[in-house]
């Protein structure tokens, strides 16, 4: 085929069914849509090329000696892997091994699993034998472990003299690994290269339960001899996904283009061949994810941002108790020590907004300068005017086409797990031209008239009758004349959602007597303003606040 | 061993049945060993200051880069492996256009010492040994039977720790395994196509960049009017030099996120060995659990040949630094949604570890003013009296430019010679806003505070007397902010509000004093 034809097209068929599956068009492709993988997403493929590739690979040695020497480099002990992967550096691993056992009491060496196993989470599942003990080798093969290994037995120690070079050889017994190497030679005690002269240590052997990598064992009693399936099931760290979010802004439409990439990401020094891989959006409770979890509430400048509303809308996607899972749709190796990116979201022309927002602090002060504003930018994971799609936590990153059409980076923000139907305001940035200068006018002190009852007491008399005093004391207010100067220098008019927070300090007792914009009380510490302000103009907002500070 | 047969021994088959269908073939890999032609947009770090400076070593900023490369595929799926991308790529930014993609991958297997041993695990090498004394070499087999950090060889003698003995040895590898690579390379599966040449776009994001403003402004003799040469500086702390590249520095607030502490899957293909031996404490002193590496080094294969490209120093780049201000050579703002961005009218190289410069604005004799300005608080403590440089960013004074954050630099010909009269920092500055530089404190005009005769029940009189030892008149301004208790009225001068201040603006005659009358107010007191 041609390869301008092939250009102009774009995708396989596919790929078209679902552009007009879609109710959304994609005008001009500014990058170009992933071929499917996930599933749900996209109608299911057929994995048999996948296979079919496998086995070409592994039955046809020699075609390539590039291949055949990788797949000798990455043999793995791994049976039929399953990865289940939670936000947070977690994972569910199954892995399902053909093993022979011999009838009786057997020890199991399971290798190739993850290197960050967590042994407590282990099961072993199988038919026909007891599982008598689980254990989790540690012990990895290190010079230090085998030199404590090696405690009452014979080494051969080759030592170089520095000036001649010439060799001798003798036989030494370790006697005690304690902060230094103790050994025996003949009728003398010697302590490793204590004359700090280069001598090698030859070991004899490695012992069984030294291990190149980490390695778990199960000791069971079979009671019938035979292969069959065994599977096992841990929790590992070092293997978690987050997602990434591309997002491709134009202003003058009102529209977003959205592109979810999932980002997984193995960390656990070890390869997951051919998984079929499931990744679960959600903060599974598990006992690190809660430190994780007070980190990112903390971090998360969004909810700072006014136009948050979480939304009702169950997203079309594959669920777990209350978290959304994503199946990878063919199998998948996850390579020790990579990030892979697949594709699960596209979606073209969704409506969104542009808007400013600023907040002061809780004090009534002057500032120095005028403050940039934030730039938010606002849409919707509804069906109807939005993704349609529930948003699993990640960063998104905005762009913004220039002057000459190419699209340049505006800023990022990271968002929460996020269902269908929210609306979603993030701030990516701060605009230069949008400013506020909040500015005290005046502050005095006023009379209110109003009075509170400070004491209240009961005295009872000689003669039993009672009588209760109260006293009362005026309330003392203070009126401070804010103004908000909001400048404009672009050349479009723009509103800026102005608020003041801090209304609810000390006694909470804030009262707006004037202003010279309506606003709405957003809750008891803030208020809020919607500030219209002209192209290359300004407005300037006057509240007046009472307050008993 | 026997996972394998059983795999091959099920497969086969399958295998025979699909070469009937049609031919079967591995993805093919391609690699993409650079762009065709490559854009650099440079952002500021968040935490960027306003003071125009940078370190080389430290750079906070980051980059947007967009590379245009052509790549010829065979029919059928493909792995495209780009190379000579940034080496502060973020993986996760990376963003492919022109080619449909199945899935990204990075990964941190760098032909590195590390990645080597972690390659060669439970493969055959040899160890070279060589006499300190003789020079003689002896080559012997083995094979590696652990990981990295631990190295412990297998040879015809038996089992031994590498890095643990001190003697002048090391490993010599046969060949730089295919799957690591020699610089960070991020790799697409493409799924199955009809093969052809294809125009691809890729863009990232890449950490180690970042952009100053430095402004220089040389003032007239009488601080009325001044010069403003705006200089942007571009530096790139990267491996990667990027040749011939549109290059775009984007002022303004661009937030980043924390990355993910999983991001530094790097770090981890970077990370020297450290070589664990058996405990080492000797009677003659303590040594710690780890003996130091002694004389181990790996032999790599030569570097692959250097690019093609001239390879600009630090120092080269600052050569090329040839101040050319005409009009087609100056960047060109652009306003970019709420940022600014600013385009560099030609192509230009961002070499590795280098820096440049290029000139952004040029404004001759705008209008402003040299004024003192002095704080009163607190009842009155003489404060700092400064001496500022005031303009108003507007085509009506000269100016009417964004001022992206930098530095100032203010300059006056004293004694028939150019001198450095005051540096300041400034934060963003949109057209319409109003400049205050400043340009150092003032010696020569004083001001202080005394009390004055009269005192009420709740306020006091003070007398702000300002002296000028000058032999020229000077224009001062007195600011007066409320404090919570305290307010000040009755001035005995017109003064005027500013920005919640009230203000005395006096110009003060050549060797002359002021003064200005007012009272202090409790406003506590009733």
């Amino acid at each position: 085929m041609p390869k301008n034809i092939y250009k102009q097209t774009g995708f396989s068929s596919v790929l078209i069914q679902k552009a007009g599956a879609n109710k959304t068009k994609v005008n001009k492709a500014w990058f170009y849509r992933p071929s499917t993988y996930l599933r749900g997403a996209l109608p299911h493929k057929k994995t048999a090329a996948f296979l079919m590739m496998t086995a070409a690979a592994l039955s046809m040695p020699g075609t390539s000696a590039l291949y055949a020497q990788s797949s000798a480099e990455e043999k793995t002990e791994q049976g039929d892997v399953s990865v289940t992967i939670y936000n947070g550096g977690q994972a569910l691993i199954r892995d399902e091994r053909q093993i022979a056992l011999p009838k009786g009491i057997t020890r199991i060496p399971f290798p190739d699993v993850s290197a960050q196993i967590r042994p407590e989470t282990v099961t072993l599942n199988g038919q026909n034998f007891d599982i008598l003990e689980q254990n989790f080798d540690f012990d990895l093969l290190s010079p230090g472990a085998l030199m404590a290994k090696a405690v009452g037995q014979d080494v051969t120690l080759l030592r170089t003299n520095p000036a001649t070079g010439a060799q001798t050889r003798e036989r030494a017994k370790i006697l005690a690994v304690n902060g230094g190497v103790v050994m025996q030679i003949g009728s003398r005690i010697e302590v490793l290269r204590d004359d700090g002269l280069p001598v090698r240590v030859i070991f004899d052997r490695i012992p069984p339960n030294l291990r190149a990598k980490p390695t778990l064992s199960v000791t069971v009693d079979s009671n019938q001899a035979g292969t069959r399936p065994l599977s096992l099931s841990y929790l590992s760290n070092g293997l978690g996904w987050r997602a990434d979010y591309v997002a491709l802004f134009d202003e003058g439409k009102g529209a977003i283009d959205v592109q979810g990439w999932i980002t997984l990401t193995n960390n656990t020094g070890t390869t997951f061949s051919n998984a079929n891989t499931l990744l679960v959006a959600g903060e599974v409770a598990t006992l690190q994810q809660q430190a994780r979890r007070n980190r990112n509430r903390s971090r998360n400048r969004n909810q700072q941002i006014r136009g948050n509303n979480p939304g009702t809308q169950s997203a079309d996607r594959e669920r777990l108790g209350d978290f959304y899972i994503y199946p990878l749709e063919k199998r998948t190796t996850i390579a020790n020590a990579q990030q892979k990116q697949v594709s699960f979201l596209d979606v073209a022309g969704a409506p969104a907004a542009r808007g400013y927002q600023y907040t002061n602090g809780w004090r009534y002060e002057n500032k120095d300068e005028a403050e940039s504003v934030e730039t938010i930018l606002k849409f919707s994971t509804s069906r109807e005017g939005g993704l349609g799609d529930a948003l699993p936590g990640g960063v998104i990153r905005v762009y913004q086409r220039d002057a000459r059409g190419n699209a340049q980076f505006t800023g990022e923000s990271r968002i929460d797990h996020t269902p269908g139907g929210s609306d979603l305001a993030i701030a990516t940035g701060e605009a230069f031209d949008i400013k506020v200068q909040p500015i005290v006018v005046d502050r005095s002190r006023i009379t209110s008239g109003e009075f509170e009852t400070s004491y209240r007491y009961r005295i009872t008399k000689d003669d039993g009758s009672s009588e209760t005093v109260k006293v009362d004391r005026a309330v003392t207010y203070y009126r401070t004349q804010m103004q908000y100067k909001v400048t404009n220098a672009s050349n479009k008019a723009v509103t800026v959602d102005l608020a003041q927070t801090g209304l609810a300090n000390y006694w909470g007792d804030t009262r707006v007597p004037s202003e010279s914009i309506p606003g709405t009380q957003r809750n008891d510490n803030t208020r809020v303003w919607q500030v219209p302000v002209p192209a290359n103009g300004e407005t300037v907002v006057n509240v007046t606040f009472d307050t008993r500070y | 061993m026997r996972i394998r047969l059983v795999v091959a021994g099920l497969l086969a088959p399958a295998a025979i049945a699909a070469q009937e269908a049609r031919p079967v073939q591995p993805p093919a890999t391609i690699t993409s060993s650079g762009p065709d032609a490559v854009e650099v947009s440079i952002y500021r770090g968040a935490s960027d200051t306003e003071n125009g400076q940078f370190y080389l070593d430290e750079l906070e900023g980051f980059a947007l880069i967009s590379e245009t490369r052509t790549i010829t595929l065979p029919a059928g799926p493909a792995t495209i492996r780009f190379e000579g991308v940034a080496s502060g790529i973020e993986p996760a930014s990376a963003l492919v256009k022109g080619i449909g993609i199945d899935e990204k991958n990075q990964d941190a297997n760098l032909l590195s010492q590390r990645g080597l041993l972690d390659h060669f695990t439970g493969q055959q090498v040899t160890i070279k040994r060589t006499d300190p004394e003789t020079g003689k070499v002896t080559e012997e087999a083995a094979t590696i039977r652990s990981g990295s950090d631990r190295l412990l060889i297998q040879t015809a003698a038996g089992y031994e720790a590498v890095a643990c003995t001190g003697l002048s040895q090391t490993l010599v590898f046969d060949r730089a395994p295919e799957n690591l690579s020699a610089k960070p390379t991020l790799s697409v599966a493409v799924p199955d196509q009809p093969g052809g040449t294809y125009t691809i776009t890729l863009t990232y994001l890449a950490a180690n960049f970042d952009w100053a403003a430095n402004y220089v402004a040389e003032l007239n003799d009488d601080g009325t009017r001044a010069d403003i040469l705006g200089w942007l500086t571009m530096a790139s702390a990267d491996a990667t030099s990027f040749v011939d590249a549109r290059a775009n520095a984007v002022a303004g607030e661009v937030y980043r996120e924390d990355s993910d502490a999983d991001d530094s899957l790097y770090a981890q293909g970077f990370a020297p060995i450290r070589y664990n031996c058996w405990p080492a404490g000797t009677t003659g002193r303590f040594t710690g659990y780890r003996y130091l590496r002694r004389r181990y080094a790996l032999y790599a294969p030569p570097p692959p040949p250097p690019p093609s490209i001239a390879f600009a120093s630090r120092e080269a780049a600052a050569d090329e630094g040839v101040i050319i201000v005409t009009g087609s050579r100056r960047a060109q703002q652009e306003a970019l949604g709420d940022l600014k961005l600013y385009r560099i009218p030609f192509p230009t190289t961002i070499a590795s570890n280098s820096q440049k410069q290029v000139a952004f604005l040029q404004k001759r004799g705008v209008k402003g003013e040299i004024v003192y300005v002095f704080e009163v608080t607190n009842g009155g403590a003489a404060n700092h009296i400064e001496r500022i440089f005031r303009m108003q960013n507007d085509k009506k004074n000269g100016l009417g430019e964004p001022l992206p954050s930098g530095s100032f630099a203010f300059f006056q010909s004293a004694l028939g010679a150019r001198q450095l009269v005051g540096e300041d920092n400034m934060r963003d500055k949109a057209v319409g806003e109003e400049l205050e530089l400043e340009l150092g404190g003032a010696n020569n005009v004083t001001a202080s505070i005394d009390y004055g005769d009269k005192e009420g029940k709740n306020w006091e009189e003070f007398v702000l007397t300002i002296s000028n030892a000058n032999p020229n008149p000077v224009t001062i301004e007195s600011e007066f902010f409320d404090e919570d208790d305290l307010q000040y009225k009755r001035f005995n001068k017109r003064t005027f509000k500013r920005n919640g201040a009230t203000v005395w603006r006096i110009t003060v005659p050549a060797n002359d004093a002021v003064e200005l009358k007012y009272r202090a107010y409790d406003i506590d007191e009733e």
